[in-house]
């Protein structure tokens, strides 16, 4: 009875809350990490009238526009540093940025797991960590989305990549895809060397079974080192 | 009786009767990303259920994970603790920090077909006895100088389950 007057107390903010927010889902990443707020802030007097103090948000809900948009991917996941900058046209209107795309990545740590696939799939998890490696941004008026992340690792049979689906705005799935990345000498992946694997038995991009018909659409661009991170772009069309 | 450490489970069903603005806001939100996300498994549109996707595609039993991405950024708002189950004070107490996401059964043209279900599952507890219907159990992390331990008492009920058990070792 407690927590059902408590929660009709609050009931007019924890419904409006919604709408605001919902107003700047839109925006970017950052309306995606829920407020939160700490202990008491100090009540102060006005006048006759006591004004409120800040409490806790407690259990009152708010709307968050999608927890999966968030540009630090990393969580718990240790390694160097990469930044990742996709910029999108519209192979439709003339490879014009197309804006306000959903863009997902994910991809595997630097021991090559990807998060949840690697345990079995009905264990419980940690919600601070289940979903290490993936996230969810919107593109800017340039097309442009960017995300920190870790350079992956490697697993038996695959090149390094980096997994994308690009939606439309209204949630269609324009298109599932994979980075690729540079290989050789002076390139990341060589810097990089497979973290604690070494590269004794990675699969290069010759004879990946995804990208070995050609990878010049897929490839990237990788600059930097392993003292300050490196960046990665791409830049793609999507029939939107 | 010796004591035993326990975990227990709460299966929490959300569904398009849910009464409480968080269960709304995730209901609405799995619903949304189950749409997005099963476009992978359901290239041609042909099915509309869950239970096809599962039956008919391989990989979709992938979803759940995928869609609880979504639940995810709410759980933090329940500020560490489980929802709905009160010790006999009334009191929310049950600490969690590992949870699984299940979908039971949806339909992409029908929201109100879409039912979800949270397990939440709490951290370890020591269970010191039963008083009728009740649990006494008191958090095993806690540490007790005195000898005196707090404890609650959880009232069993429908959806709340104990799911481990860990004998102490034999003398």
């Amino acid at each position: 009875m407690e927590r059902k007057n408590f929660l009709k107390s609050l009931f007019v903010g924890a419904v409006s809350a919604p709408a605001v927010l919902a107003a700047c889902s839109k925006d970017d990443a950052d309306t995606a990490t829920p407020a939160t707020t700490g202990g008491t802030t100090g009540g102060t007097t006005a006048g006759s009238c006591t004004v409120a103090p800040t409490e806790t948000e407690g259990p009152f809900p708010t709307k968050v526009p999608s927890s999966y948009v968030r540009s630090d991917i990393r969580d718990d996941r240790t390694g160097y540093k990469l930044t990742a900058t996709i910029t999108l046209m519209n192979s439709n209107a003339s490879c014009a940025a197309l804006a306000g795309a959903l863009v997902d990545i994910w991809h595997c740590d630097k021991d090559g797991n990807y998060s949840e696939y690697g345990g079995s799939g009905m264990q419980s998890t940690n919600y601070q960590s289940v979903h290490f490696l993936r996230g969810r941004q919107t593109t800017n008026a340039s097309g442009q989305v960017q995300f920190t992340t870790i350079f992956p690792g490697w697993y038996s049979g695959r090149a390094t990549h980096i997994h994308v689906h690009v939606y439309s705005a209204t949630g269609i799935s324009l298109k599932v895809t994979q980075i690729a990345f540079p290989e050789g000498s002076g390139t990341a992946v060589a810097a990089v060397g497979g973290y604690s694997k070494g590269m004794s038995g990675y699969t290069y991009n010759a004879q990946d079974n995804v990208f070995s018909d050609g990878v010049a659409q897929e490839l990237a661009t990788v600059t930097g080192n392993t003292t300050d991170g490196f960046q990665l772009n791409i830049s793609f069309a999507v029939p939107a | 009786m010796a004591e035993r450490i326990i975990t227990l489970c709460y299966r929490k069903i959300i569904d398009a009767t849910s009464p409480r603005p968080w269960d709304k806001l995730v209901f609405e939100d799995t619903y949304g990303e189950l749409r997005l996300q099963a476009q992978v498994f359901n290239t041609d549109g042909r099915f509309r259920t869950y239970a096809e996707l599962l039956h008919q595609v391989p990989g979709a039993g992938q979803l759940p994970f995928l869609v609880s991405a979504v639940v995810r950024g709410y759980l933090p708002q329940l500020n560490g603790l489980i929802p709905d189950i009160v010790d006999n004070l009334g009191r929310h107490f049950l600490k969690f920090s590992r949870f699984q996401f299940e979908i039971i059964n949806s339909d992409l043209r029908d929201r109100s077909r879409h039912q979800v279900a949270i397990n939440f599952y709490s951290d370890a507890l020591c269970w010191h006895d039963t008083i009728g219907t009740l649990l006494l159990v008191s958090e095993a992390a806690a540490v007790s100088e005195s000898g005196e331990w707090l404890t609650h008492l959880v009232p069993v009920q429908p959806y709340l389950s104990v799911y481990s058990i860990q004998q102490p070792p034999a003398p």
